[in-house]
């Protein structure tokens, strides 16, 4: 499934703000490398960066999830802008498709629901929450740390 | 995030910000043409990695982690401890739930202290039946690229 020549997947949190540039990012690449990197000022935290091969049996799963969630059949042209409270990337690249989706930080289905795209938004929404706790989950799992929930 | 590592040969092969996406491919969205204006050296490595190099499965900070996928969505976390607590002491059971449905999402990981118990669990149960779906069992972390290794080697 995760068609070994092309699958990627990348996601990117992060704000600047008082403390800096804060952010989470985390990627998976066609050979099956998972980075994972979390940045948080907040009382002198530091960064985190990580990284470890999962089994192709785990990027099948990514794209099992990616695939069931319909991502690739929206379009962020009506998602609202990224701006000052935040910004999220996804990135995938799936068999003949390429998409690079770009928003603010939802901080609430609320949100989702009064913006001009509540049906695409709310995809968006569910998947990255569901590709960050796989993702939390293996590298909690591997390295056994807690990465920061946001 | 890849910007900067001496070990991504395959840097031009790859596919962030889509600089040199195959053709063929269809691209969509913002993200081709809205960039980040934020600091992209934060995004570049050294990433830690708790070994590198060689084959196989990969041990884990505590013990040996297997994947399972194909778990039924209504599949609990004693259902799974039930079914691999017979090939030894589970550390960890990771079992998540679709943040949208509640049920759960479709994979677990279990974490075992060796290396043999592990390895038991996935030749017993791969292929084997949880609440009528078949699951799928093998390792989850490995010491090296997987099967993208080939394709790595013919490349232009």
């Amino acid at each position: 499934m995760a068609d070994a020549a092309g699958f990627y997947v990348r996601y990117y949190v992060g704000h600047q703000g008082k403390f800096g540039h804060e952010f989470l990012e985390f990627e998976f690449r066609p050979d099956g490398l998972l980075r994972y990197a979390n940045n948080s000022n907040y009382k002198n935290d530091t960064m985190i960066r990580k990284e470890v091969h999962v089994n192709p049996a785990v990027l099948d799963e990514v794209a099992r999830i990616i695939t069931d969630s319909d991502i690739l059949k929206e379009d962020d042209a009506n998602w609202p802008m990224a701006d000052r409270v935040g910004r999220q990337e996804l990135e995938i690249v799936m068999g003949e498709e390429h998409i690079s989706f770009s928003t603010t930080k939802l901080g609430s289905l609320l949100q989702v629901q009064q913006s001009k795209d509540p049906e695409g938004l709310r995809i968006f929404y569910y998947l990255v929450q569901d590709l960050k706790c796989m993702v939390f989950s293996l590298i909690g799992a591997h390295f056994k740390i807690q990465p920061i929930q946001r | 995030m890849a910007a900067r590592d001496a070990d991504m040969a395959d840097l031009d092969e790859h596919p962030r910000r889509g600089a040199r996406s195959a053709a063929a491919r269809k691209q969509k969205g913002r993200g081709f043409r809205d960039r980040e204006e934020m600091d992209i050296d934060d995004r570049s490595g050294p990433y830690e990695a708790t070994e590198r190099g060689g084959t196989g499965p990969l041990q884990s900070v505590e013990g040996w982690v297997i994947f399972i996928a194909n778990v039924h969505e209504e599949a609990t976390e004693e259902d799974v401890h039930e079914t691999f607590a017979e090939f030894g002491d589970i550390k960890n059971i990771y079992l998540n739930l679709d943040r949208r449905t509640g049920f759960v999402k479709g994979y677990a990981m279990v974490e075992y202290g060796t290396k043999k118990e592990a390895q038991d669990a996935i030749d017993a149960m791969n292929g084997q039946e949880l609440l009528t779906q078949k699951l799928a069992v093998t390792w989850c972390f490995s010491r090296g690229p997987g099967r993208a290794a080939s394709s790595r080697a013919t490349r232009r």
